[in-house]
């Protein structure tokens, strides 16, 4: 009977710490949804007025439309980017093989501050060195934070940046599992490198391509430190017309910038509802690429 | 021991939970000798509680450097809604309005005597922290004050006058400034201001008798025609072509402003020590001018006592020693900061005070000049997200290609929803 009860006890710490920092505070948001919330002074309940609002609200649509737009644009380039990369590290004749492995990790352990300052210079409307080198073949410079389409670009390059060799891990060590003399059989038969790419390499990566599209549209749908940083002048908006706040960045205006905590929590539930849907998508894809 | 080892992380977790719930219940209680204040970094808050320290050797006073101003004031209100609260907090005059619209949050300082140190403080300065039953929940510490820095070098080069009398001469009002820095911009080719929306619409939409409320606290930004004319102010300037487009404070602007890329900007008091450090190599270029329209203020913070404050009599007494007019003085001579109280204006410390990075300006009776005319205007719980959208809507002509015919439109319209009116 103890034996059996003593296994509870030793996973007892997760459930509880989970429980008071994780399902409490989740919980509560749902609650905390349906007041007026102001933190410091009154709370009134309001039941559904604030998801009304929400629909109704162009600010809401907008992030949510920068959002998908900001994911689309880093996470296909990034998930295609890596598998190439993979494929490339695999290479049984790759010299310091190790180093390029490691080296891919380093945008990863890199602080997404640091990254930011460095990405916002680079493409900074006056001093940004890729407006200098547009210029050196006659380009007008491009004021990339405060255009629609070029601070998504912006942000999304920054989110690739740092994602890619992490994906290109993940691919790399399930394509080691895949037996070399495969890959040497299918040389010999007299397949090139682009017929062993997309007849070995990528069905044999199936199941981990799956579950990064599914993680990265879920950090996807997250992006709030990236658009934070780069319009200064403007941050909890990311502009003057809020043209790359994501949802994230807007649930954290309302709630810590306007102190609209009711609303706030509102658009979080909002976004949790869009990551389960996602994520069901992902799931009735995943089970019927694994039955054929 | 098997079991019983588990069991009691568990319970040392939940002692541990407990532990970090917040206690309700008023204030008081503490020792008497020691308070907690919490202060903004970077603005040299150490010199004057050591300060403090050497007057009243008996009181431990605990600062903490939290961070920005709106960090701060974010750190304040998680503390208020349910954790520890310091003794003592300053709060910048931005973030001001979201607490006096929540005074039972605070300590009404009139039980403490704040009625006898009252006049002592320009009175439009002192009203922003009167709640709406006439609880006074700060006391004012400073005050912006408001000026024109210009570089001399590229005045003289566009064949501006540089004396700082002349070239006050040259924008008695708003529109003389949009003028001036168009003929900047004909002999230049350069920009000469930095952005037209902190550095025209600002400055102009605080000159005002009323702002976005009228005195009896109802909105009024889309019918008051002093906001407007504020406003057009500002797309006027965005679309004279003479701002750089930099947003105040981005990378851009700091390297805009180390490169000479705008002759002019709108200077706070404390926007000296920002020049100074972002450009020390334009020491000695810079001066100057009154501010077009006469007068203004950019900034101020106020101290407050929460209400479950453990030692807020020692933290009163903090406030009535460092923040009377000497204090103010002192502490205007230690860091810059210029006081709320009109009294020290005519001190020889304060009136006579010159600064070298800017030509010998002198600089102490600039900006208390700059004060006198103002007139106080009610700030209201939407104030600050009002002048927001304005802002958004200027900086959006200017930098993102906007239509200049419907930017009203669209501020009043962005505004509408922001506020759920």
């Amino acid at each position: 009977m103890g034996e059996r009860l003593s296994a509870y006890a030793y996973i007892a710490p997760f459930f509880v710490i989970f429980g008071v920092f994780g399902l409490f505070p989740f919980a509560f948001t749902f609650y905390v949804a349906l007041f007026d919330w102001n933190p410091i002074g009154d709370q009134v309940f309001i039941g559904f007025d604030n998801f009304v609002r929400m629909f109704g609200d162009p600010r809401f649509w907008n992030a949510a439309g920068n959002t998908v737009s900001i994911w689309a644009l880093s996470t296909v380039p990034q998930l295609l980017l890596a598998l190439v990369l993979a494929h490339v590290l695999n290479h049984a004749r790759l010299k310091f093989a190790l180093f390029f492995r490691m080296t891919v990790l380093v945008p990863y352990i890199t602080s997404v501050a640091a990254t930011a300052i460095v990405f916002v210079q680079l493409f900074d409307r006056d001093y940004g060195m890729l407006n200098w080198l547009l210029g050196l073949v006659g380009v007008e410079p491009v004021d990339f934070v405060q255009s629609t389409w070029g601070s998504h670009l912006l942000i999304a390059v920054m989110v690739m940046w740092r994602w890619f060799g992490y994906t290109t891990l993940l691919y790399l060590a399930s394509l080691q599992a895949v037996p070399r003399s495969v890959f040497e059989a299918a040389a010999i038969d007299g397949a090139g490198p682009w017929q062993r790419f997309r007849h070995i390499t990528v069905p044999s990566l199936r199941p981990v391509i799956i579950f990064t599209v599914v993680t990265s549209t879920i950090g996807g749908l997250q992006i709030f430190t990236e658009p934070l940083l780069i319009a200064t002048g403007a941050p909890l908006t990311c502009g003057a017309v809020r043209q790359c706040q994501t949802l994230t960045l807007f649930l954290y205006e309302q709630g810590f910038g306007q102190f609209e905590f009711g609303y706030g929590s509102a658009v979080g539930v909002a976004l949790f509802v869009m990551v389960v849907a996602i994520a069901a998508v992902n799931y009735l894809l995943s089970t019927r690429i694994k039955a054929d | 021991m098997k079991l019983r080892s588990p069991l009691l992380c568990v319970t040392a977790v939940l002692a541990l939970l407990t532990a970090c719930t917040p206690g309700g219940g008023g204030g008081g209680g503490g020792d008497g000798k020691s308070f907690e204040f919490w202060s903004f970094a970077a603005i040299n808050q150490k010199l004057t509680v050591d300060a403090y320290k050497t007057k009243r050797p008996d009181i431990e006073i605990k600062l903490t450097e939290v961070g920005t101003s709106t960090e701060t004031a974010q750190s304040l209100t998680t503390a208020l809604a349910g954790g520890k609260v310091p003794d003592l907090v300053l709060i910048q005059g931005d973030n001001l309005p979201q607490f006096v619209e929540q005074p039972q949050n605070f300590v009404d300082l009139r039980t403490l005597g704040a009625d006898d140190i009252k006049g002592d403080y320009l009175d439009w300065v002192w009203k922003q922290s009167v709640a709406k039953d006439g609880e006074v929940l700060g006391v004012p510490t400073d005050v912006g004050g408001m000026a024109v820095a210009y570089r001399t070098d590229l005045f003289a080069a566009a064949g501006l006058p540089t004396d700082p009398a002349q070239v006050s001469a040259l924008w008695p009002t708003w529109d003389a400034f949009i003028e001036t820095g168009k003929r900047y911009k004909q002999a230049t080719g350069k920009a000469f201001t930095d952005n037209a929306a902190t550095s025209v619409f600002y400055q102009a939409v605080n000159q005002v008798s009323e702002k976005y409320y009228s005195d009896d606290r109802k909105l009024v930004y889309s019918s008051n025609p002093q906001v407007r004319a504020a406003f057009d102010l500002g797309i006027k300037a965005a679309t004279a072509g003479i701002t750089a487009g930099q947003s105040s404070f981005e990378s851009a602007w700091s390297a805009g402003m180390a490169q000479g890329q705008y002759a002019a900007v709108s200077a706070p008091s404390w926007m000296l020590n920002t020049i100074r450090s972002t450009a020390p190599d334009t020491k000695g270029k810079w001066n100057i001018a009154t501010i077009p329209g006469g007068s203004g203020n950019w900034g101020g913070s106020y101290l407050a006592i929460p209400k479950r404050a453990k030692n807020p009599q020692a933290a009163w007494d903090y406030i009535k020693e460092m923040q009377s007019p000497k204090g103010q003085l002192e502490h205007f001579t230690r860091v810059g900061a210029l006081p709320s109280t009109p009294s020290v204006y005519e001190d020889a410390q304060l009136a006579d005070s010159k600064d070298p990075f800017f030509s010998d300006a002198p600089t102490g009776k600039i900006y208390t000049d700059s004060l006198l005319g103002l007139k106080p205007f009610y700030i209201g719980p939407d104030s600050a997200v009002i002048g927001q959208e304005f802002l958004n809507s200027i900086t959006n002509v200017e930098q993102s290609g906007g239509n200049p015919a419907t930017a009203w439109d669209d501020a009043l319209r962005a505004i509408k929803i922001a506020i759920g009116e």
